[in-house]
């Protein structure tokens, strides 16, 4: 599995969402993405990619596409 | 043997109670990360000693609490070993004591700092990793003083107060991901923050005590034995004084 596939699938299963539907995903915009859901993905996302984010980051992590930038630049993660 | 295979995070281990609260997780076979302000001879034979005669490992680690980089790359060196966290025990802290028209805003922000911003800096870490295992138990050091008012220690008290909330709402917000949060709050305790109070007031205080002495950091780190093992399970959200019944 590719490190996009990867990402799109934790993103899918915490919010139990299709994959057409996490281009525009924003926080907040499905009903599992609420604050215990943004940890789930928090959490499922520092496990996948063996990282430890920042509180910072952890705020900022505002959509999917937010999320691959954050990854992206302060954690390594190549897409 | 109540901590068994556990491995712990504490705080102020250098002396008093964290010195104390170290021993007797290390006799109660637990593995401990001994957070201290500066490296000493002394403190790493401490450890050392300690490691060997129970069988345990004992890592000191290094950092300030009034730096938020050494506190991340120490959080960092935990993270790195893969190890579960089970227990964090908050004991460092400081005191600036002073009547209130005469603390500086700056003095009350030290205090704050060190008592209750890194702290909770430190927690956010730690209870992640607690959260991933589904299990962890979090001890707050607050104090009597946050509870009752001490003369001359609006600072201490205030921040030592802020913890009081912070552990009712962690308590609530962690429970349901099996984490455990408690506070201890001691009374008048023979250490060397206290030896600088002068005797008369010392005197008075253990006037008010139902037990007529000073508590020792021994008798406080038990307290934060029993909140950090099995034996508080259906424990959270708890304030223990530990302060020989003072009224």
């Amino acid at each position: 599995m590719t490190t996009a596939e990867q990402y799109n699938q934790i993103f899918c299963e915490t919010f139990q969402i299709d994959e057409s539907k996490l281009t525009d995903l924003t926080y907040q915009s499905v009903q599992l993405w609420d604050s215990i859901g943004h940890m789930a993905l928090i959490a499922a996302l520092e496990e996948a990619f063996d990282i430890m984010m920042e509180t910072d980051d952890i705020i900022d992590l505002s959509s999917y596409e937010k999320g691959k930038e954050i990854l992206s630049k302060n954690y390594d993660v190549v897409f | 043997m109540l901590l068994q295979g556990k491995n712990a995070v504490i705080t102020g281990c250098l002396q008093g109670i964290g010195g104390a609260t170290l021993e007797n997780f290390a006799k109660n076979g637990s593995n401990v990360w001994a957070c201290a302000l500066t490296p000493t001879d002394e403190f790493e034979a401490t450890c050392k000693k300690l490691a060997e005669e129970n069988n345990v490992w004992i890592k000191p680690i290094y950092f300030d609490l009034l730096n938020q980089d050494q506190i991340k790359a120490a959080l960092k060196q935990i993270a790195s070993e893969k190890l579960p966290v089970h227990i964090l025990v908050n004991i460092a802290g400081m005191t600036k004591d002073a009547i209130f028209h005469m603390i500086s805003m700056d003095q009350m922000r030290l205090v704050f700092e060190v008592n209750f911003f890194s702290q909770m800096f430190l927690t956010q870490y730690i209870t992640k990793l607690m959260v991933r295992q589904k299990e962890g138990s979090v001890i707050f050091i607050s104090s009597i003083s946050a509870l009752d008012g001490s003369y001359g220690q609006l600072s201490y008290s205030s921040s030592k107060a802020a913890l009081i909330g912070a552990t009712k709402t962690l308590s609530v917000e962690l429970a349901g991901k099996g984490v455990r949060v408690n506070a201890i709050a001691p009374g008048v305790i023979a250490t060397d923050m206290n030896k600088v109070v002068p005797e008369d007031i010392i005197q008075g205080h253990i006037k008010q005590m139902s037990i007529k002495r000073l508590g020792e950091a021994n008798e406080v780190s038990k307290a934060i034995l029993f909140l950090a093992s099995d034996l508080s399970a259906y424990i959270t959200g708890q304030i223990i004084r530990v302060d020989g019944g003072i009224k």
